[in-house]
């Protein structure tokens, strides 16, 4: 293909990672508080929309590695311009882009937020933002092996956090959970659909596939780590369920952060002030690949060095940052990113598949001719 | 667009090498010759070293004349081989006297240069009227303390013997831990004063070709004006020179040295530095130390673990300690919190101060321990430690529990097996305290997030830094920060690129031994 990347086998990561990055990118801060947005449409059938929403994510990943595989060695960018022709497929390279710059800013914002509700009430926001701002700089500079190490170490670092489950496991009844399927199909869909926010990140894929070494182990690691955060999210989910009762679930924002509440050690309290403090690893490969996703578009159009674009999308980032202030202002801003996403990351790719399926039976009907 | 640290060659200072190679080459059309008189010629080298009070000039009849340096030469191996042969002697061509001498580094020289820097290495010059040759017979002998054990890096089980200043007794002593013949042994010089020998010592069949490639060509590509110890060299030619962590061992044990070698890793020896280099070297080998091998598995395992702990306490504990109690008090619990703020009752200072003071105290007690003759050393370490510590309380500076924690920390950062990582870790704690002040537990994982991605960026002679866990490779797993017993260990690290994966090819593993 003509816009295949040439890449030195030195930047290139193994298979295996992809399980990391597909995980990690997806845990982020839509963990600390989807069991309210789930349960307001699914109710206490909420776990079977986080099923469903992960199924959907397997679907979309198989379809998108499909398309991915017609074209040996491109990103997302490089099909857009194959697909489409140079000036549509640009267009559309800016869309992703943008969604990957807000994505960055929405996980970014929605960090803060939780910082200065739980944390730190009076520290100012521009400097939070700034100091966040300048680690990630620090980390995507170092290109995508230290971003994917990043990732790496994120999930074994976060890893003792799942036990953490079982502290609230003992106040929990699990006659909340029935009788199930009580609520509507359409609900239960909703819900699933009101996964988006938390459940996205693995789309990254799309720019990721042309630095995996091994490519036909991408299918294997990719639905590996997709299983992953399902099961995450549901032992969160079934927990949350059970733990909280009916009126709690739907007044409280963050409820991961309300179950940490709970756990206590001889020489620790309140511990989710810990968790708070520790989610930054967990968002950091989020963000850091979001930005790089970003960059990487940028040079499909622009010939420009990653230090610049990094500085420059950080610039205004921490810009707009400023501007939306408040929890309405930011629950806005997710609402109108949730449904955007939805579109870009679920709907999207069967769409592209359809265009390139069409397009190859095209060219090589021309090239018989 | 990615790591620059992956670089594998960085290229320094090349024009000015070549600079210096004309002007050599100028000196040395100039005066290279040796003149035929003896009187002359004992003139051209007291000129070329400006008349040394140390140069010794002895006629020998009827022909001859012997220059050297005093000192540098075996005086005894001088007065029985060469001064009495060549008395002996009648036939006074260099040709001959070349053949005759019973030494064994014998050459002879048409150069001045060469004869004078020979000289300045111990080589006594034997000059023959009439002849524009000299014979130039080494018999040089270096003060150089005995083998002791090594100070910086004791260790109660396994071999007590620790590098000297001398670089030929410290090859003497790599040769004798690896009999091969495939021990490949390289000389360079470096420095344009010091003219400083260096030798790189790998294992033909195992070390990658690559590495050292790269390595050579670093030495090569540098120039510098003197070299005194090995640090300096491992920090001139590391990744990246502005990391506080040190990217290349620095050890002064010979079987730490020649462990690296069979893993494939190469090694730098300086003269006149009792630290030999060895390269590539990942994070976490800098928390091990030679004894894990040879204590039983599960005794190194927990080492390590204890090890790689303390590490952490060290860094984080005293940052959590000021976070907690600037920031979240909700943290700690009841029970705990009545005798913390009991004994901070009386502190006048806010948390973040009484820990930087603290921390100041501790690391000035060390410094003054260091420098300090040993004996002297000890009493200030209980004088200060005891003293200071009590009479801190006492007087209402600080609290009890902060004594504890950080002597803890300073104790826990002695137990790191390398004395540079040590440093680099009692000495990154400062920045986390005062991060820790100002905002609490977000600032300990700011700079805990600022720690994982620079160690992350680094890389060893183009190997990544944080091997074997990223990238991962779970085979080398087997021996980080546990050990694994030694059938289950057969592999060679994947950092070092070594030619043979396997150090030999595992056996089925039988747990017990019966008697035939």
């Amino acid at each position: 293909m003509k816009n295949a990347i040439q890449l030195n086998p030195k930047d290139m990561i193994n298979a295996v990672l992809l399980f990391f990055v597909i995980h990690t990118t997806q845990v982020g801060v839509g963990i600390q508080g989807f069991q309210r947005i789930v349960y307001q449409d699914a109710k206490h059938d909420a776990w079977i929309s986080v099923l469903l929403a992960g199924l959907a994510t397997h679907i979309i990943a198989f379809i998108m590695i499909k398309t991915l595989e017609m074209y040996s060695s491109d990103d997302l960018y490089g099909i857009h311009q194959d697909v489409f022709g140079k000036w549509i497929g640009n267009f559309l390279n800016c869309i992703y882009l943008i969604y990957c710059i807000a994505a960055f800013f929405t996980i970014l914002k929605n960090y803060i937020e939780v910082i200065q509700t739980w944390v730190f009430q009076n520290v100012n926001t521009w400097l939070l933002t700034a100091t966040l701002l300048l680690l990630i700089i620090y980390a995507v500079t170092g290109g995508l092996r230290v971003i994917v190490g990043l990732s790496f170490f994120s999930f074994i670092f976060s890893l003792w956090l799942f036990p953490m489950l079982i502290y609230p496991l003992e106040f929990t009844g699990n006659s909340s959970l029935f009788p199930i399927l009580e609520s509507n199909m359409a609900g239960i869909l909703k819900g699933a659909q009101s996964m988006t926010f938390t459940i996205i990140g693995f789309e990254l894929l799309n720019v990721v596939y042309p630095f995996v070494k091994e490519k036909k182990k991408v299918k294997k690691h990719v639905h590996l780590g997709l299983l992953m955060t399902t099961i995450t999210y549901l032992c969160f989910m079934l927990v949350s369920l059970t733990y909280f009762s009916e009126g709690q679930l739907n007044k409280t924002i963050w409820a991961t952060l309300s179950l940490f509440n709970i756990i206590k050690f001889p020489f620790i309290e309140r511990f989710e002030y810990l968790a708070i403090c520790f989610w930054m690893l967990l968002i950091l490969p989020n963000l850091c690949l979001y930005l790089w996703a970003a960059y990487r578009g940028v040079i499909r159009m622009v010939n420009i060095s990653l230090n610049k674009v990094v500085w420059i999308i950080a610039f205004l980032t921490f810009l707009s940052s400023q501007v939306i202030q408040t929890r309405t202002e930011i629950n806005k801003f997710n609402d109108y990113f949730a449904h955007v996403a939805f579109y870009i990351v679920f709907v999207y790719p069967i769409f592209l598949y359809a265009m390139a399926v069409l397009k190859k039976k095209f060219s090589s009907k021309k090239e018989h001719v | 667009m990615f790591n620059k640290s992956f670089k594998l060659s960085p290229s320094k200072k090349k024009t000015t090498e070549n600079g210096n190679k004309d002007k050599t080459q100028e000196k040395e059309a100039s005066e290279s010759t040796i003149p035929s008189s003896s009187i002359a010629f004992v003139q051209a080298i007291k000129d070329a070293t400006h008349h040394p009070a140390d140069l010794i000039v002895k006629s020998i009849p009827t022909k001859l004349t012997i220059v050297y340096i005093d000192n540098l030469v075996n005086g005894q191996t001088l007065s029985d081989h060469i001064i009495k042969d060549l008395y002996k002697n009648t036939n006074e061509i260099p040709e001959t006297i070349k053949s005759q001498l019973s030494i064994p580094e014998v050459k002879l020289s048409s150069e001045l240069n060469q004869a004078v820097s020979a000289m300045l290495n111990g080589t006594v010059l034997i000059h023959t009227e009439g002849y524009t040759q000299v014979v130039l017979a080494n018999i040089s002998t270096r003060e150089s303390r005995g083998l002791q054990p090594p100070e910086n890096e004791s260790q109660v089980i396994g071999s007590q013997v620790g590098f000297n200043e001398s670089l030929s007794t410290n090859v003497s002593l790599i040769r004798r831990f690896i009999m091969n013949a495939d021990l490949c042994h390289e000389s360079f010089t470096l420095g344009e004063q010091t003219n400083t020998s260096i030798s790189l010592l790998y294992i033909k069949d195992i070390a990658s070709e690559e590495m050292v490639n790269t390595l050579r060509q670093r030495i090569n590509d540098l120039t510098v004006d003197a070299l005194l110890d090995s640090s300096v060299l491992s920090e001139m030619i590391d990744d990246n020179s502005l990391s506080p962590f040190p990217q290349m061992l620095l050890t002064e044990r010979p079987d730490r040295f020649c462990e690296g070698l069979l893993n494939g890793k190469l090694g730098i020896i300086v003269d006149g530095s009792s630290m030999a280099i060895v390269c590539p070297q990942s994070f976490i080998e800098f928390f091990q130390s030679r004894e894990d091998q040879n204590l039983r598995w599960p005794i190194a395992s927990f080492l390590r673990l204890l090890r790689f702990s303390a590490v952490f306490l060290s860094v984080f504990l005293t940052p959590l300690y000021v976070a907690a109690l600037t920031f979240h008090y909700e943290v700690i619990p009841q029970s705990l919190l009545v005798p913390l703020s009991e004994s901070r009752s009386l502190v006048p200072f806010p948390p973040i101060v009484e820990a930087l003071l603290l921390e100041l105290i501790i690391e000035l007690l060390r410094e003054a321990g260091a420098r300090l003759p040993t004996k002297i050393g000890q009493t200030i370490g209980i004088v200060g430690g005891i003293v200071i510590g009590t009479a801190a309380v006492q007087a209402g500076i600080t609290s009890n529990i902060l004594i504890i924690i950080v002597a803890l920390s300073a104790l826990a950062s002695f137990t790191t097996p390398s004395y540079m990582m040590g440093n680099v870790i009692r000495v990154i704690r400062f920045p986390i305290i005062i991060l820790a002040g100002f905002w609490g537990f977000y600032g300990i994982m700011l700079a805990f997030c600022f720690l994982l991605t620079h160690v992350i960026r680094l890389s060893s002679l183009g190997s990544p830094y944080t091997a074997p866990f990223y990238p991962p490779r779970w085979i080398d797993w087997r021996d980080s920060i546990i050990r694994l017993p030694i059938p289950f260990t057969f592999s060679r690290p994947k950092s070092t690129r070594a030619k043979h994966r396997k150090k030999y090819e595992p056996e089925p593993i039988k747990p017990e031994k019966k008697l035939n």
